[in-house]
């Protein structure tokens, strides 16, 4: 069997799981999972980047893919003038002035010589500047969030159409990753898992707190689609009898077309993407970069900028992670902070990458088409499983109501078991580098 | 001016919370400490093993509970404690059977034994959620506190009161036994010594004639004793939720890390470094500072430096701190 | 890319998850001990006409042979690349053998493990990484003796005799002390396992010349006790000199053999290998 042959069947298993799922549940579920997989395997195309051509640790990709969560709302929700006139400019300034003080701190630092000078140049800048930031800050917030709290309380957004956040929430996590690259990648010996790590729980922590950005945990519902409304299709003549003719009833085909609607977005985007990051891994660019992933010290000798390379792949991945992160907003309609976890949105795509082979882009795309599959999946089976392991059981006993109570937390058993026969049995992926 | 009762004031919300804080995520460095120098990889999964070990003494402490057993003041979770250590060595042993022991035959490079680590978190975490559930769950008992605010304002007389949870005095204690005897094992018994050895050089321990599998089983057993007291302490201290310990994960990479990795005095500097600046900058200093203040100068606000929720972004500042300043933690460690 | 998917340079340079401190990079030939068998007479140690190279690598030693006997030293010297260190490994059990034989004391110990050989009384000293730098002297010596289960006191204060600077420094961390003393302690750690044989890979290699006559006068000590020692070096002329046979290597096979002084007189390996 050839490799083609091998990789197209696989693909076509995946594709095959999909469909089932269509006849034996019903086809919005399949179609559900087909948009969050295109999504994921966006993100493990991103992780690919970094982990698979570069060797760059990253265990903040919830991070990223919460930042373009927030490009969603910055750059979709309508204008609020009367935000912006209460204090959105205050805070903006103040955010300025924190800047500023933190650009004084590193230019004394770097500037003058070293010393008890020095040190305490630099506290003195650090403590005038927090409380100047603090003072020029707080008012603003109170007055911004103060401004219709039950709906509203945030600056709001630039009102653009939404297709615009994905490529916003891309450059918004590159940014990002631009910093942590910058701090964490410079320093003497790599950091950038730990690294990683604390900035995806401080994005998350600032998203969660900050209600005049995105309403923090209270939440920003019914942001604008890029696709038609289920029920502007259903009181449309014209979709109803297109539908009638095709033999479904009109709810089910709004829901199915809107949805379908999302399919084809996606799948442009992440072909898009496939044949940018393909296109990269065969250019020079991308052979140095494995060469440079291969053996560090030798491609230093050669006079490869190493830190320059990890930085560039490290912000290009993130923001991969931040344009997923943007479409999944989208596809959500609505912004929550709070659940956004860790296992979930970065050791999941992990185990994607991992599962699919680290280093091959149609490997991260099938594991993440794969893993998210079974992920959705594990729980009914597993409810399954435990119905018929307690069938002998009488009905309340407490053993049989845990058992099928925490029937739900099978999935992270079952991914974590995946992950290590993988690890194991086939430890350069399903579709492995070539 | 009042100096005495802003000090008590201070002790009581910061200094005390701190110090039984950082005993805890002492406990928990040292655990990620050792397997980084033994076993040469960062355990991802070392989270969830503490929740695993806690699991076992709740589970114990019920029972024990149910029987009417207890300890009077002290908390019956105390007696399960050994329960829950014996039942997470027996799981990190068989995880280190089934799984860690493949990797090493094949000389796996240590990235590999992180994304295992990975896969054995989910499974930990899944499988603690599985047998306990997500949720909250209360197993302290007891005496609630050891000196109590009323207790303290009438033996001496102050506006402030002090009061110390009996949780913390144990936390504190039970530390400084793990520790005194970790550093006993590791410095004068001869299997301690290997195991230092064994970090040091592991070509030479081999030619020594160290076994190698004995080495890593004493450390995941060592390191399972300390997971589960870590773990068990911070519940009773504050409470055990599954996901809570999970996110335990950064601020104790983080306190390994500020010490250095891979030595232990360091993980317990860490542990207090960073428990310390996480009270201290999210802690509301409007009290002490009122104290501090000429009459009429109390200060308006909370003086808050960072809302609570901040507190993993301080342990990542320090962390960056320390590493921006002195890339191998406060004492020397292994990374370089 | 290599072979073993486990081992691929990939994202190991974050020090914040990987450690890559002292990690063990021994490649033995056995991982597990096969059967030793009795054998009679001949030298007290020799690696008799070994072939092999390392792992499925080709061979790098073609019919290779050195012994030693009590109360003597063997040296084994040769230009760069002959394959000195190999032909030591080789007897140590660190390179596949794959015809020829390994004999110590009237035992073939061809397929036993290196930790196995520790045990039957060889002991080695690497060339690099030789002592246990975050450990104090002292602990080196005893992390020496680890396989022994007696008193180890007459023995540490045997090496504190040796070597009377360890003495004094015997609290200190070994990874504190200067090159020439941290050799010292490589070779105590190795004579704590009271072993029948000793092999030492390159000691004076990275020492000052007064340092390695003193090592050098060490040596001789050591054998004087009876100890048969089996050592690779690089400055020829100086080992040959203290040598009671040396072996000349090229290109993994025996160039010449003879006692330490035939070799220095001889007028071919003089003009070859010692520059005239």
């Amino acid at each position: 069997m050839t490799e083609t042959v091998k990789n197209t069947a696989l693909f076509l298993g995946v594709a095959a799981l999909v469909v089932i799922t269509g006849f034996m549940q019903s086809w919005n579920s399949a179609i559900l999972i087909v948009n969050m997989g295109l999504i994921s395997a966006i993100m493990a195309i991103g992780v690919n980047l970094q982990w698979g051509f570069a060797g760059l640790f990253n265990v903040g990709v919830m991070g990223f893919v919460a930042l373009g969560g927030l490009a969603v709302v910055l750059v979709s929700e309508p204008l609020s003038p009367e935000a912006w006139s209460a204090g959105g400019w205050g805070i903006v300034l103040a955010l300025l002035l924190g800047a500023a003080t933190v650009f004084a701190a590193v230019m004394a630092t770097k500037r003058m010589p070293k010393g008890r000078n020095r040190a305490l140049t630099v506290l003195v800048v650090l403590i005038a500047g927090f409380v100047i930031y603090r003072a020029v800050f707080d008012p603003n917030v109170m007055a911004v969030e103060a401004i219709n709290p039950a709906a509203a309380g945030n600056i709001g957004g630039l009102g653009l159409p939404v297709l615009l956040a994905w490529p916003a929430g891309g450059l918004l996590a590159a940014g990002a990753a631009w910093l942590i690259g910058k701090t964490a990648l410079g320093l003497r010996s790599d950091y950038l898992a730990i690294a990683t790590l604390g900035i995806a729980e401080i994005i998350i922590a600032v998203m969660k707190n900050e209600d005049w950005l995105a309403r923090g945990v209270k939440n920003v519902i019914g942001l604008p689609r890029p696709v038609p409304y289920e029920i502007d299709l259903q009181n449309d003549p014209g979709f109803v009898e297109s539908a009638a003719s095709l033999g479904l009833d009109p709810v089910t085909a709004s829901t199915l077309y809107v949805k379908l609607g999302y399919s084809v977005l996606f799948t442009v985007v992440l072909l898009v993407l496939l044949w940018m990051a393909q296109m990269a891994l065969k250019s020079p660019w991308g052979r140095m970069m494995r060469a440079i992933r291969d053996n560090e010290v030798a491609a230093e000798a050669m006079g490869k900028d190493v830190t320059r390379r990890h930085l560039q792949v490290f912000v290009l991945g993130s923001a991969v992670c931040g344009i997923a992160g943007a479409m999944m907003t989208t596809l959500d309609g609505q912004l929550t902070p709070g659940t956004y976890q860790p296992l979930r949105f970065t050791f999941l795509i992990w185990v994607m990458v991992i599962v699919g082979g680290s280093g091959n882009n149609f490997g991260a795309v099938l594991g993440a088409m794969l893993i998210w599959f079974l992920w959705v999946q594990v729980e009914p089976l597993g409810l399954w499983l435990m119905n018929v392991i307690t069938f002998g059981l009488p009905e309340g006993s407490a053993l049989k109501s845990h058992l099928i109570d925490s029937a739900a937390h099978m999935r992270l058993l079952t991914m974590g078991v995946i992950l290590l026969l993988v690890l194991r049995f086939s430890p350069r992926g399903l579709i492995p580098e070539k | 001016m009042d100096l005495l009762n802003a000090f008590v004031a201070l002790s009581n919300f910061v200094l005390i919370p701190a110090i039984a804080y950082g005993s805890q995520l002492a406990l928990g460095a040292l655990g990620v400490t050792l397997i980084y120098g033994i076993l040469r990889f960062s355990n991802f999964a070392h989270g969830d093993t503490m929740a695993f070990g806690a699991m076992i003494t709740v589970l114990v402490t019920w029972w024990l509970q149910s029987m009417g057993v207890g300890l009077g003041p002290l908390p019956t979770a105390l007696l399960a404690l050994p329960f829950g250590i014996l039942g997470c060595m027996a799981l990190v042993l068989v995880t280190d059977r089934m799984v860690y022991r493949f990797y090493r035959e094949q000389k796996a490079k240590p990235v590999i034994l992180v994304i295992v680590s990975m896969g054995v978190m989910f499974i930990m975490n899944g499988l603690v959620r599985f047998i306990i559930g997500p949720n909250d769950q209360n197993f302290a008992d007891g005496e609630r506190f050891l000196i109590s605010a009323r207790d303290f304002k009438k033996m001496t007389g102050l506006e402030e009161g002090l009061a110390i949870k009996s949780t913390q005095a144990l936390t504190v204690v039970v530390a400084v036994i793990c520790v005194a005897l970790l550093f006993w094992f590791l410095n004068k018994t001869r299997t301690g010594k290997s195991m230092r050895a064994y970090s040091d050089n592991e070509d030479l321990a081999l030619l020594s004639g160290i076994n190698p599998e004995r080495v890593v089983m004493y450390t995941w057993l060592i390191v399972a004793a300390l997971a589960t007291t870590a773990g068990v302490l911070y519940g009773l201290d504050k409470s055990f939720k599954p996901f809570v310990y999970f996110q335990l994960l950064l601020p104790i990479f983080a306190s390994a890390i500020v010490g250095g990795l891979g030595s232990p005095l360091g993980a317990i500097a860490g542990g207090f470094v960073i428990a310390f600046s996480e009270v201290t900058v999210t802690y509301a200093w409007k009290k002490v500072l009122g104290y501090f203040a000429p009459a009429g100068m109390e200060p308006d606000g909370l003086v808050q430096l960072l809302s609570t929720d901040y507190k993993f972004a301080v342990s990542f500042v320090i962390l960056l701190i320390v590493l921006l300043f002195k890339p191998t933690g406060l004492f020397k460690g292994k990374a370089v | 890319m290599s072979g073993n998917p486990y081992q691929d340079g990939r994202g190991n340079k974050d020090a914040s998850i990987t450690n890559p401190h002292g990690i063990g990079t021994m490649t033995p030939a056995h991982r597990k001990s096969g059967p030793t068998t009795k054998v009679d007479g001949g030298p007290f140690l020799i690696g008799d006409t070994m072939t092999g190279g390392y792992g499925k690598g080709p061979d790098i030693l073609h019919e290779c042979t050195i012994a030693v006997n009590p109360g003597e030293i063997a040296v084994i010297v040769g230009p760069n690349g002959a394959g000195k260190s190999t032909a030591m490994k080789a007897v140590f059990g660190m390179l596949d053998v794959r015809s020829g034989s390994v004999r110590l004391d009237g035992e073939d110990i061809t397929k036993l493990t290196p930790q196995d050989r520790v045990v039957k009384g060889m002991g080695f000293v690497p060339q690099t990484n030789n002592i246990f730098t975050s450990m104090t002297v002292e602990e080196n010596l005893e992390m020496g003796a680890f396989i022994r289960r007696d008193d180890i006191r007459e023995t540490m204060e045997q090496v504190y005799d040796l070597f009377p600077i360890l003495r004094e420094k015997r609290y200190q961390a070994a990874g504190e002390l200067s090159g020439g003393q941290r050799q010292q302690v490589a070779v105590g750690r190795a004579l704590m396992t009271k072993p029948k044989v000793l092999m030492l890979d390159e000691p004076t290699a990275g020492v000052s010349p007064i340092v390695m006559d003193e090592l050098f006068d060490r040596i001789i000590e050591v054998s004087r006790t009876g100890l048969p020692i089996l050592m690779v070096e690089q400055n020829a002329k100086q080992a040959l000199a203290i040598a009671d046979k040396g072996y000349v290597l090229v290109q993994g096979r025996n160039a010449f053999t003879g006692t330490g002084k035939e070799l220095l007189e001889d007028p071919e390996v003089r003009k070859s290998f010692l520059g005239g």
